[in-house]
């Protein structure tokens, strides 16, 4: 891995670091969805920092660049996120349906009985 | 059998009023919910003004949803069945009673409201998905559903509680492919329907495509993991 490659990696990784710090100092999110970028951008520092991991691994899986394994690595964390996001969303959709429904069934306009302009001789004709 | 009509409306400040007008006056016997969803004309003040029975979505959530609020009031209030009903004048309320007597007669869990029975079909674009639609389900099932996308379903106790209780249970052809492979019965009686009497309908062209995927991969990959 080139070592222009390495700087690039480590300057990216130090200001992902640093944007995630300045958020959850500003209250832009929360500690627990901060984790998988902290340690993303660890990774990263890691992987500039010693670039023979990268290299034996790449060698390992048979990549003629390591920087391509990189890049692979990268991809596939980032995909995994997106995934995990869209996963999340539905379930905030499914909940704001749930609260939003629960909102409507408490406020019940009219009345029950069929004959509904205030006929009060309607009769209870089920059972 | 104690029956609701479940009317989910989302703009349908033109035939909300006579359509449940025609409802009460043929179904006396039945009780009906307008589910407001959220709708940005004058659905909620015709409600109110005149005095149906509804409930009011603060936010418009979408059709399933609408719907799932109305079963959530069924199985809350103990009711035997429940009808989806459009609000929209399409579905005619004298088949409620045939289908009502069908559900009780066979003891199924579904009942629809077929427009196909008689061996016709749709032509074109809107026939070719419900044709696909019906294979999907005999492939699937083994059951031959004749009009899988008719909107007028009629559903009994067990469902009822699965669309108030369940996940993901949207009042589409793939939760009654679910249900009879889940050992639930359902039949369909013959019908007829009328065109749109107004306002929009949910399924624009541009959702269509939507629906078709939602519908078809739902069918053949996701229920076996339900």
């Amino acid at each position: 891995m080139a070592l222009q490659q390495r700087i690039l990696i480590l300057f990216g990784a130090v200001l992902a670091f640093a944007i995630v710090c300045r958020r959850i100092q500003k209250d832009k999110i929360l500690v627990e969805d901060s984790i998988y970028w902290v340690v993303l951008s660890l990774l990263l520092v890691v992987v500039a920092a010693f670039p023979d991991i990268a290299i034996w691994m790449a060698g390992l899986l048979g990549f003629i660049s390591p920087i391509n394994f990189v890049y692979l690595l990268i991809i596939a964390l980032l995909l995994i996120k997106v995934f995990s996001n869209s996963a999340e969303i539905s379930m905030l959709k499914s909940k704001v349906n749930d609260l939003a429904q629960e909102i409507a069934l408490r406020e019940e306009l009219g009345t029950k009985d069929t004959h509904h302009h205030g006929d009060s001789s309607a009769t209870d004709t089920h059972h | 059998m104690h029956v609701l009509a479940i009317i989910p409306a989302f703009n349908e400040e033109e035939c909300l009023s006579s359509t449940v007008a025609e409802l009460t006056s043929q179904c006396p016997d039945i009780d009906y919910l307008v589910v407001n969803d959220g709708s940005k004309d004058d659905t909620e003040s015709i409600i109110r003004g005149e005095g149906l029975h509804g409930v009011n979505l603060p936010v418009n959530t979408g059709l399933t949803s609408a719907f799932r609020t109305g079963m959530k009031y069924a199985y809350r209030h103990g009711y035997d069945a429940a009808i989806q009903f459009d609000a929209d004048g399409q579905h005619m309320p004298t088949f409620i009673r045939t289908m009502a007597r069908a559900m009780d007669e066979n003891g199924a869990d579904i009942v629809i409201a077929s427009r196909f029975l008689n061996g016709e079909r749709f032509t074109g674009v809107r026939g070719l998905g419900s044709h696909l639609i019906t294979h999907l389900v005999k492939m699937t099932t083994g059951v031959t559903i004749t009009d899988p996308t008719s909107g007028m379903r009629m559903y009994g106790r067990s469902m009822i509680k699965m669309f108030a209780t369940g996940f993901d249970v949207a009042p589409e052809p793939d939760t009654v492919a679910w249900a009879i492979r889940k050992g639930n019965k359902v039949v369909e009686v013959p019908a007829e329907m009328r065109e749109r009497q107004g306002g929009e309908s949910y399924l624009k062209l541009s959702n269509v495509v939507k629906y078709m995927s939602r519908t078809c991969l739902s069918i053949l990959l996701f229920q076996w993991l339900r």
